[in-house]
């Protein structure tokens, strides 16, 4: 099981982000590389890659709020 | 083998103007802020690390130029993408537009093609004032010489796009920035997100997407008025069981008024929803498309739910009572039932 992580150099300083939406849904199968979600942070968006093959599970759903280091889904 | 993608119409179309200019070094981007920070609504998000600054070229704030630079481009045979980000700046080049970009091909009795995209970013609903909440679709729609596209959702916008691209005319792409579902401007809606293929496709322009079908009254819209009619057909099925036809022309030039036509031969009411100002608009081109043909398949006159011709207010409530919102086509389809 790998998790899906807000990486800690998506965005400089200690702010909050958001998820815009996700590409994939819970279930879905995804490759290592593929554009999972896209988040937001201060009016600037990021695309989150995926971090391994395999079936995914969402845990923060779109709209949610986020901040880096946190697990946002996993890859088992 | 990844599963299906559900993307945005920003995203969508992006990956259509991807895969051109890998496959045609003929097809070069330009506009402001498409290099450095990937165009103020996504359209160009990841093309300038992707392609660098010879063929994703960030252009000063002087639209005549680079839209006159972009026609003459075209002219000698590449296939420019030119993205002016708020349509209500089209005063400045407007003559570049409909004097240059529409006019070469029939002034050179069709000896000099204008295969050139200009993608505009139209449209309010998200309190950004009376200088860049405008649709201005009328605007384009009335000059001849031009194809207006106007995608809804993210199939539409990459398959649109595509076409667009190839195309050997001169296309008007005019993406909604609401639908475009980028996040600065909220979440995306749900609606205008859809499954999109990987792999390239085109969709035919003039050709009516019907969204639902339904029996007693057509309801037109144009990308994000589209999605106002499905919220509002959704309230008007649930609360007094009325079955709603949606049609979505996808491109407003050629416009596909058979489509149009036939919807309301079947229900026999026809209400139009834009986001334009209502006089001289693309509403009351619908309608007269329709009673043109023959007035009698209508059982009732017609409506249309538009900008009442007033500057678009900054205010949050009062923005909303000017914008063709389900609520007001909820409104009005009820008074054209009696409701």
């Amino acid at each position: 099981m790998v998790e899906v992580v807000i990486p800690n150099d998506m965005w400089e300083e200690d702010l909050e982000g958001v998820i815009v939406t996700w590409i994939y849904k819970t279930g879905a199968t995804v490759s290592e590389g593929d554009v999972l979600c896209e988040v937001m942070v201060e009016k600037s968006q990021s695309d989150l890659l995926a971090p391994a093959t395999g079936i995914l599970t969402i845990i923060e759903d779109a709209e949610a709020v986020v901040k880096r280091g946190q697990v946002i889904g996993r890859i088992e | 083998m990844s599963s299906e993608r559900t993307l945005t119409v920003a995203r969508a179309g992006r990956e259509a103007v991807m895969w051109e200019m890998q496959n045609d070094p003929s097809v070069f981007m330009l506009g402001e802020d498409v290099f450095a920070f990937g165009g103020v609504f996504g359209t160009a998000d990841g093309l300038g690390e992707m392609f660098g600054p010879d063929r994703i070229l960030d252009t000063p704030i002087s639209e005549t130029g680079f839209i006159g630079l972009a026609t003459g481009a075209a002219m000698a045979g590449m296939r420019p993408i030119v993205e002016l980000a708020f349509v209500d700046f089209i005063g400045v080049c407007y003559n570049a537009i409909v004097n240059l970009a529409a006019k070469h091909y029939y002034l050179s009795n069709g000896q000099v093609k204008v295969p050139m995209v200009l993608m505009l970013g139209s449209g309010g609903g998200y309190n950004n004032g009376a200088q860049h909440s405008q649709s201005l679709l009328a605007s384009l729609a009335h000059m001849p010489g031009s194809v207006v596209v106007t995608p809804s959702n993210a199939y539409d916008a990459k398959g649109l796009m595509h076409s667009a691209i190839r195309s050997d005319d001169f296309v008007i792409y005019s993406g909604q920035k609401k639908v475009a579902g980028v996040g600065m401007l909220g979440t995306p809606i749900k609606t205008s997100m859809s499954v999109v293929p990987d792999e390239p496709y085109t969709i035919p322009f003039g050709v009516a997407n019907i969204v639902q079908e339904g029996t007693d009254l057509t309801m037109v819209g144009v990308s994000w008025t589209v999605h106002q009619c499905i919220e509002a057909a959704e309230r008007l099925q649930s609360e007094h069981n009325i079955s709603v036809e949606i049609i979505d022309p996808r491109t407003v030039v050629p416009l596909d008024r058979d489509a149009i036509f036939d919807s309301v031969k079947k229900t026999g009411k026809l209400l139009v929803a834009d986001e334009d100002y209502q006089s001289f608009g693309f509403t009351g081109e619908v309608i007269a498309s329709v009673v043109e043909r023959d007035p009698s398949v209508l059982s009732c006159a017609p409506v249309r739910v538009a900008n009442p011709d007033l500057n678009i207010p900054y205010s949050r409530p009062m923005e909303l009572r000017v914008l063709p919102t389900a609520d007001r086509i909820v409104e009005e389809s009820k008074k054209m039932l009696g409701l």
